[in-house]
């Protein structure tokens, strides 16, 4: 069972502000996706190691620089710029 | 009662490879914020890291140096938690199979300060706070680290110096990372709890963070040891908890914020696909671990005959071991050499750092080619020493400064000859020497010595000046 | 059915039509049509002609073109384009516009390709009608009151509505195939690591793949061979393996084994069982032989996809902070609240509740009962489809258990929605291929879509199949929707 406590620690982990009035409909949401989700806890079997999807192994990149992108191109889509940085104001 | 420390470690180093864990872009310390970034490194939807095979040769590397068993196969996980100066809020490392674990580091005691493991992982940006406002730097981020994690085996703070020291020395040494703490290449972070003596129960720990310096470890540690200690002697309770060490006040104090929710939800990174290194990959790697400090320290007491702390001064730095190893390759005496590289040498090399660079005007052969002079007894010592000074400023050879007929040694007529002189020139002398002052007698083997320009043997003119007064 | 592409290309060849007048027509259909659809959320027409007009100057020079070169089409709006804006339809990335291209966008610019614009679709991949987009659904351009479907709905519907010659989307459990099948369409979601996912914004990344979708198999095999390939910005890249599916395309099937998993038809609307049904026969009129047998490890397929889709779904959509691109909330107390604010303003319902479930699961306590027991589910869902390869060819299942719903449904009920994945799924669990192909009409004349599954980088084998299904079938069954340009 899902409950409003589980709900707020999920919400604070994922960085959402679930407000007062949607609670129950959020705590609904997830007990009934959670509830689906055991379902695979029905299964009989344990199932087997699953390593990555084609077993892959060894994708290496060699240790040879490769110039930057410009700072301009870096900072073009961000909300605030100051100096070069990126900026979060202070705001009251 | 009597406490004692328990002290473990989380050791953070920036290894020197050119380029990013997970892009190409620079790992140049320093740069205008943000020029060393690109798509990937600041986390843009939709890129992707790709591995830097360095950074997985230089982290075995760290692990044979400290007696790690390598993994064959090990994988990359996703750290999730949010902070701006983290991209794509998860850090990626490893979680559950680390590259190298069950090692170990010896203190000079004798002692084995057990390493747990030691794993990749990606460096964070910078943040700057200023007037409340947050500014972000990214040119940090993807920094490759290994992160080596030590056992609760730490019972002092000299301990802890010399274990820092000693990772610093193994790390510069097989060249991996230039452990710069003041720079942040190098951080530790120290778990330390106390207990009645002779308890083998663990006390609840703190973990102060992010420390930069071997000066700094050593108060934050005594400092916070004392704090624990007398919060039980009070009746108190330590509680666990994440601390920052304050250098100007020396304190630690409560670090809040960041971590509040501790939970990573570890997983494997999708992105990323299995490592997988084969014994005779790792053999390899084995042959590229150069002779270490303390293995060198060893030997040259052993097939020199120094004394410890000699060997020990020459042997922590990897350019001057390598220096001192070639310019006493083949001379009679290695033990000249180490003397003109301490005596001498260190005088122009004040800061640990311009140790560890070891920038000077010679070459191990042109030292070495003056050492061969002395043992042919061509030159004596004190011109040995005053012409290394000269070598020292210029970069010259020892030739420049000392000719062959300088070197082809004094006949001994001609000695003879000078010394009669000497006792000629200095009546007062003589005297004094005869009324019993022996002193007398250098005033005038200097003599001899600087009219031959430091070509004669002081002792045999001290005889010949002897004879003659006598 | 004659390959749009291939007619296109012939007709700037035999200079029957610029590339200009080509390219203008689209973006005329584009203007009448696209306020029905609603399929594209950006229309790049001044870049489209620009890149039309290079075609033509290279046509009026007598050089060679490629055979996509001059062929207008549209990217998913997850796809990364340099300076075009890319929004995955999310408020939390309304303006930003990617100074980076994707590989496959790379690829295909390089040869020619002229993008009309981006395309809708469900908020970051999320959901199953494209209605989880923050500029509204797309339409069914069989029937504009039903959904085009998701996630690339907008894909689909602009394919299928003939406003574009084809366009790529991607598939992380089904959002390329179910479209394609309420669309009356062809969409290809390719073996894991064929085609490089380096630019596509990350909804579930072991499950994501980008592929085309097309109106006629020949195209979605074109398309195919000229985006697959490795990638080493892609550390899961592999690429195409073996020879262009074009070379076997339109071989004979005769003694192919087709395959039915029994469990692909439970629970399936009758009007689907039968038109898979009268598929089989037209496949064994092809010579085909069709074997069935049981894949009982497909029962958790559903909620193995929702936990690890999410799992790494809440990870991936950690980065929206609001410092380096995207939304940004007004008011704040501090830098935490500012990155609370912007995610909870900036993402939809959908997306929270999957970012929730993901975090959940990977939470201590919960990790091992739910992630790492998916995990290893998986593993038995990968193996349960090897085996099934050791008896049949490819698989032929239904795309979707129904038709496209009617606008408005399928968001009511999350679970309900969920549900109609039972029979995409599968293959993103796996790392398969599968086409989805049209195979009949409902009764109310909405399309009705079957997949041809193969194994690990056998997109030949499917593409094979389905070209010989689409050829004996013809346009009673690949019928276009009244929409669109028509040359």
């Amino acid at each position: 069972m899902v409950t409003h406590e589980d709900v707020i620690a999920i919400a604070r982990l994922s960085k959402l502000y679930i407000p007062e009035e949607e609670l129950d409909a959020m705590t609904k949401a997830m007990d009934d996706i959670i509830k689906f989700a055991d379902t695979i806890n029905n299964a009989s079997e344990e199932g087997v190691e699953f390593d990555n999807i084609n077993n892959l192994s060894n994708a290496f990149r060699e240790d040879e620089v490769v110039p930057s992108y410009d700072r301009e191109e870096i900072l073009r889509n961000a909300n605030d710029i100051d100096e070069g940085h990126f900026l979060v104001r202070k705001r009251v | 009662m009597k406490y004692e420390m328990v002290a473990g470690f989380e050791t953070h180093i920036e290894l020197a490879t050119n380029t990013k864990i997970f892009c190409s872009c620079t790992t140049q310390f320093g740069g205008d914020p943000n020029t060393h970034c690109c798509p990937i490194c600041i986390g843009l939807p939709g890129t992707l890291p790709k591995l830097n095979k360095q950074v997985i040769k230089y982290a075995i590397m760290a692990g044979l140096a400290t007696n790690c068993e390598i993994a064959n196969i090990s994988k990359m996980d996703r750290k999730n938690y949010c902070y701006p100066d983290l991209p794509k809020a998860y850090q990626i490392s490893q979680y559950d199979k680390p590259l190298c674990e069950h090692g170990y580091v010896q203190l000079s005691s004798g002692k084995k300060i057990r390493l747990t493991r030691i794993h990749i992982e990606e460096d964070a940006g910078k943040l700057i706070h200023k007037r409340g406002d947050t500014y972000v730097d990214y040119n940090r981020g993807g920094v490759p680290l290994i992160e080596i994690v030590s056992e609760p085996d730490i019972r002092s703070v000299e301990e802890a110096k010399e274990y820092v020291e000693k990772l610093q020395q193994i790390m510069r040494f097989i060249g991996i990372s230039d452990c710069k703490m003041q720079e942040g290449s190098m951080r530790c972070d120290v778990n330390i709890s106390v207990r009645p003596e002779g308890s083998d129960k663990l006390g609840t720990r703190t973990e102060i963070k992010n420390m930069n310096s071997i000066t700094f470890i050593g108060r934050a540690m005594e400092y916070e040891f004392q704090r624990q200690v007398d919060l039980i002697e009070s009746g108190g309770q330590v509680e666990q908890q994440t601390l920052r060490y304050d250098d100007v006040s020396n304190t630690t104090s409560s670090m809040r914020g960041k971590e509040d929710a501790n939970d990573y939800r570890y997983f494997r990174d999708p992105d990323l696909v299995t490592i997988s290194v084969t014994d005779e990959e790792i053999d390899e790697l084995r042959k590229q671990i150069p002779e270490l400090p303390f293995q060198k320290a060893e030997r040259y007491v052993k097939e020199f005959g120094m004394n410890e702390k000699d060997a020990q001064n020459i042997s922590k730095y990897r350019r001057i071991a390598e220096f001192f190893e070639e310019a006493s390759d083949g001379v009679k005496t290695p033990k000249t050499v180490s003397n003109f590289i301490i005596g001498q040498i260190f005088r122009r090399l004040e800061t640990e750092d311009d140790k560890e660079k070891f920038d000077i005007a010679i070459t191990a052969q042109q030292l070495k080619e003056l050492v061969k002079l002395i043992d042919e007894g061509k030159v004596k010592n004190n011109l040995a020493k005053s012409t290394l000074e000269k070598m020292l400023d210029t970069g010259k050879s020892v030739t420049e400064f000392i000719s062959e007929s300088d070197m082809a040694g004094m006949d001994e007529g001609t000695l003879a000859e000078l010394c009669k002189k000497a006792v000629e020139a200095n009546p007062k002398a003589v005297a004094d020497y005869k009324a019993g002052k022996v002193k007398a007698l250098k005033s005038m083997v200097g003599f001899v010595m600087k009219e031959s320009r430091g070509k004669a043997d002081a002792s045999a003119a001290e005889a010949k000046i002897l004879e003659i007064i006598s | 059915m004659e390959s749009k592409i291939r007619h296109y290309s012939n007709m700037l060849k035999n200079r029957e039509i610029t590339c200009q007048e080509l390219t203008e027509k689209y973006l005329a259909g584009i203007d009448t049509s696209n306020k029905d659809l609603n399929a594209y959320v950006t229309v790049t027409a001044e870049a489209a002609i620009e890149a039309a007009k290079k075609v033509d100057e290279k046509l009026s020079r007598g050089e060679e073109i490629s055979q996509l070169e001059g062929i207008p089409m549209t990217l998913k709006d997850n796809i990364s384009t340099k300076g075009i804006e890319t929004t995955c339809c999310s408020k939390i990335l309304e303006g930003y516009k990617p100074i980076y291209n994707a590989t496959v966008w790379e690829t295909l610019q390089a040869q020619g390709a002229v993008l009309l614009g981006k395309t809708n679709m469900d908020e970051f991949a999320m959901g199953s009608s494209s209605e989880t987009s923050y500029y509204g659904g797309a339409s069914n351009p069989h029937n504009i009151n039903h959904v085009a479907g998701g996630s690339s709905g907008g894909v689909a519907s602009a394919v299928g509505g003939n406003i574009a010659v084809y366009g790529l989307g991607s598939d992380t459990g089904g959002s390329i195939r179910q479209p394609a099948s309420f669309c009356g369409i062809v969409g290809l979601k390719p073996t894991y690591g064929a085609v490089s996912r380096f630019g596509l914004i990350a909804y579930a990344s072991s499950f994501d793949q980008i592929g085309p979708i097309t109106t006629t198999v020949e195209d979605s095999a074109i398309v195919y061979d000229a985006i697959s390939g490795y990638d080493k910005m892609d550390s899961t890249s592999q690429g195409r393996k073996g020879a262009p599916t074009m070379d076997t395309l339109k071989n004979d099937i005769k003694g192919m084994k087709i395959g039915i998993a029994r469990e692909y038809l439970e629970g399936v609307r009758d009007d689907v069982r039968v038109c898979i049904e009268k598929a089989c026969e037209v496949y064994k009129s092809l010579g085909a032989e069709i074997v069935y047998f049981n894949l009982p490890a497909l029962k958790y397929a559903l909620p193995v996809y929702y936990i690890l889709a999410c799992a790494e779904a809440s990870s991936n959509l950690g980065r929206y902070d609001g410092i380096r691109y995207g939304y940004r909330t007004d008011a704040y107390k501090d830098v935490n609240e500012m990155i609370c604010k912007t995610r909870s303003e900036g993402f939809g319902d959908e997306v929270k509740r999957r970012i929730m479930l993901g975090t959940y699961v990977l939470s201590a306590g919960y990790y091992d009962a739910y992630y790492k027991k998916a995990q290893n589910l998986r593993g038995s869902i990968v193996n349960a489809f090897k085996n099934a390869f050791k008896s049949c060819d490819v698989i032929l299942a239904p795309t979707v258990p129904m038709t496209a719903f009617e606008k408005g449904n399928a968001i009511s009920d999350p679970i309900e929605t969920y549900l109609t994945d039972i029979c995409t799924v599968p293959v993103n669990i796996a790392g398969l291929p599968g086409v989805s192909i049209p195979c009949g009409f409902s009764e109310n004349g909405l399309p009705i879509g079957m997949q041809l599954i193969g194994n690990t980088f056998c997109e030949s084998t499917i593409l094979n199949a389905a070209w010989q299904y689409e050829n004996a079938v013809g346009s009673e069954v690949f019928k276009a929707s009244e929409y669109g340009v028509k040359l």
